[in-house]
């Protein structure tokens, strides 16, 4: 990053408003969000129930879109892009970890990993080959066959991150990555996230334990719809 | 080419999946396999009765016609009324261009056959002159035909069908031998092939035996004038139409019909036959297609319904496919190789259903069935019809899922 010009972020969103109509009211989640987030970052959302937090975290992860506003990905505006393409986008440069592991339960841990491989344009056999080593990296070398319903919730969770990683993404949103996890198993999660991190992999986790939050070099404070860069 | 390899990757997808919901997958298997046996049967049947009608009518002969006395279609069996004459035969072999063959016949019918201790009850004992065999094309198995000198003299000579010779003779050459035919003794002098086909009244034309029809005169004590029907051949079997106007009015002219009366005769071509076979047909396909569209239909409701519930029962799958980059072409394409995978199995059960089934009725004499390739590609094509129809509306019910409510479902 040295150099005369200066890095331009990973993710640039500019006065982002997300309204949503309940019945006959329109209920304005995110009231002007602007902010950047560099190539490398491992930021922390954090706020109270309600402050918006999970849907900011979605208009990054391109499963849902802005009402109005700009949301630049890697240089590119990706706002209006056809669901294909942001289907496209979200499965190369994105990567998900959820707080229910969200696992497909009647498939292998190994096939979960390849899932978003399946519909990305990489070879199979390559593919395959990395889902292995992934599986290795967060310790479940002995696990690659089995169903999800017989593994633990930690182990779950490091397929799910396996997973996320099978695309190699420039950036990793985790939604309460540890929400369902004891201290001991959360701490592990986080430690690969760390070393994913270190591996200049961007990490955004949403989470409201100060714990997990202690691991982001950078805390964003959502509340009511808007952020505080604290 | 990168849609086709992930086409290829879905549909192997989809049958992981499938087995996964492998109680489901029996049900639509079920289901429409009992729509494709239906189709099976139908088809199988239809064609049965196509090539049946085809060896009928080849049997009956292009080139012939057979006159029968008495207007046969609008009178009862009975009733049939004596018209035709030994006269009309004498002119008609004389006078009407292009006959090179006039067979009078009568029948009587249940004769009783005994041959040393076996006995048999025959359907029809049937009275012919000189060349039956070759009027109806009617190959002999063994011995001869009858000739002219047979009838001249009344001679007491027969030529067994299949079923007496039979029944009576077992592994025996019959040729040469005396059997009682209602206790009168006649030598067999010959054997007619099988043809094995049943001739309109439950019984079959092999059930049958053949004598002079001056023979048959004197032992019954028949009407010695006018006799039941006339078989006929014509030199050029590509005119039969005009033939047959020739042959009617020559006979209405012969029995002194003028122009308003009603022809007292009834001749019929293997047209005709044709015409009364495929008027069979057309019931067969009614009932049977009727019966094979609503097991369809109904095969593919029970999918749509099953895959409305799996569409939403695997929401959350549908939500995380979606996170992980499907777009939304791939999940329906996804959900449509599951359903026409499911269709094709149960393309494969059926025909093995309908197969199975037509072989059973076809055993027991209900239905003629035909196999053809034709059965092949008519289940498949269709199976891949009901599932592409009738999955199309639950898979895109799956494509239209918003990502983030179906994750959290």
């Amino acid at each position: 990053m040295s150099g005369a010009q200066t890095p331009r972020p990973l993710v640039r969103i500019t006065d982002v408003r997300r309204v949503y109509r309940q019945g006959d009211l329109d209920v304005e989640i995110l009231k002007g969000v602007s902010l950047d987030i560099g190539q490398g970052e491992f930021v922390a959302l954090q706020g109270p129930s309600g402050s918006g937090k999970s849907t900011l975290l979605h208009i990054l992860g391109l499963l849902d879109r802005p009402t109005s506003g700009i949301y630049e990905l890697d240089g590119r505006d990706v706002s209006g892009l056809s669901d294909d393409e942001q289907s496209e986008v979200r499965g190369q440069l994105i990567g998900f970890v959820f707080q229910s592991f969200y696992l497909i339960p009647y498939i292998t841990a190994l096939d979960n990993v390849l899932l978003p491989a399946l519909y990305s344009p990489a070879q199979t056999g390559e593919a395959r080959a990395r889902a292995v080593e992934l599986l290795g990296l967060v310790g479940l070398s002995d696990r690659t066959d089995f169903k999800p319903t017989q593994l633990s919730g930690g182990q779950q969770q490091r397929v799910a991150l396996a997973r996320a990683l099978i695309n190699a993404p420039r950036m990793l949103l985790a939604d309460e990555p540890t929400g369902q996890l004891d201290s001991a198993t959360s701490r592990e999660i986080m430690d690969l996230m760390s070393a994913i991190n270190s591996q200049g992999t961007t990490v955004v986790v949403v989470t409201h334990e100060e714990a997990t939050a202690a691991y982001a070099r950078r805390r964003i404070i959502v509340a009511d719809g808007r952020v505080d860069h604290g | 080419m990168a849609r086709l390899s992930l086409l290829l990757r879905l549909a192997r997808m989809a049958l992981v999946s499938l087995w996964a919901f492998r109680l489901r997958s029996c049900f639509v298997i079920a289901a429409t396999g009992l729509g494709i046996a239906s189709l099976t049967i139908i088809v199988a049947a239809v064609d049965g009765a196509q090539k049946k009608a085809v060896e009928i009518t080849d049997s009956f002969g292009p080139d012939a016609a057979f006159v029968l006395g008495g207007d046969v279609f609008s009178r009862a069996v009975g009733q049939r009324t004596s018209t035709l004459t030994w006269e009309d035969v004498r002119r008609i072999r004389q006078s009407l261009p292009g006959v090179y063959l006039v067979v009078p016949m009568r029948a009587v019918v249940k004769v009783s056959l005994r041959y040393g201790s076996s006995n048999f009850v025959a359907d029809n004992l049937i009275g012919s002159t000189e060349d039956y065999a070759t009027a109806w094309n009617w190959p002999l198995a063994e011995g001869r035909d009858l000739t002219r000198e047979d009838v001249d003299l009344a001679a007491k000579v027969t030529i067994l069908g299949v079923d007496p010779a039979r029944a009576l003779f077992g592994g025996e050459n019959p040729l040469g031998k005396s059997i009682l035919i209602n206790d009168t003794p006649f030598t067999v002098i010959g054997l007619l092939s099988e043809r094995g086909f049943s001739s309109g009244h439950g019984s079959s034309v092999d059930n049958r035996l053949v004598a002079p029809i001056s023979t048959l005169t004197q032992r019954f004590n028949l009407d010695r004038k006018h006799f039941r029907a006339l078989r006929i051949k014509f030199h050029d079997a590509a005119n039969m139409q005009a033939n047959v106007e020739n042959l009617r009015s020559f006979l209405r002219t012969l029995h002194g019909l003028g122009p308003t009366d009603k022809d007292d005769f009834t001749i019929l071509t293997a047209d005709e036959v044709l015409k009364f076979l495929s008027m069979l047909k057309g019931s067969l396909v009614a009932f049977l297609g009727v019966t094979a569209a609503v097991a369809i239909l109904v095969g593919g409701f029970v999918l749509a319904n099953l895959f409305y519930l799996s569409v939403s029962e695997r929401a959350q799958e549908i939500g995380i496919r979606r996170a992980f980059g499907a777009p939304a072409w791939a999940i329906m394409a996804q959900f449509l190789c599951e359903a026409v995978a499911l269709t094709l199995l149960g393309a494969a059960l059926g025909q093995a259903l309908g197969l199975g089934l037509g072989q059973l009725l076809a055993r027991l004499e209900i239905l003629e069935i035909e196999l053809s390739a034709k059965i092949f590609l008519l289940s498949v094509g269709s199976a891949v019809a009901i599932g592409l129809l009738f999955g199309l509306r639950p898979a895109r019910q799956a494509a239209r899922l918003d990502p983030i409510q179906a994750l959290r479902s």
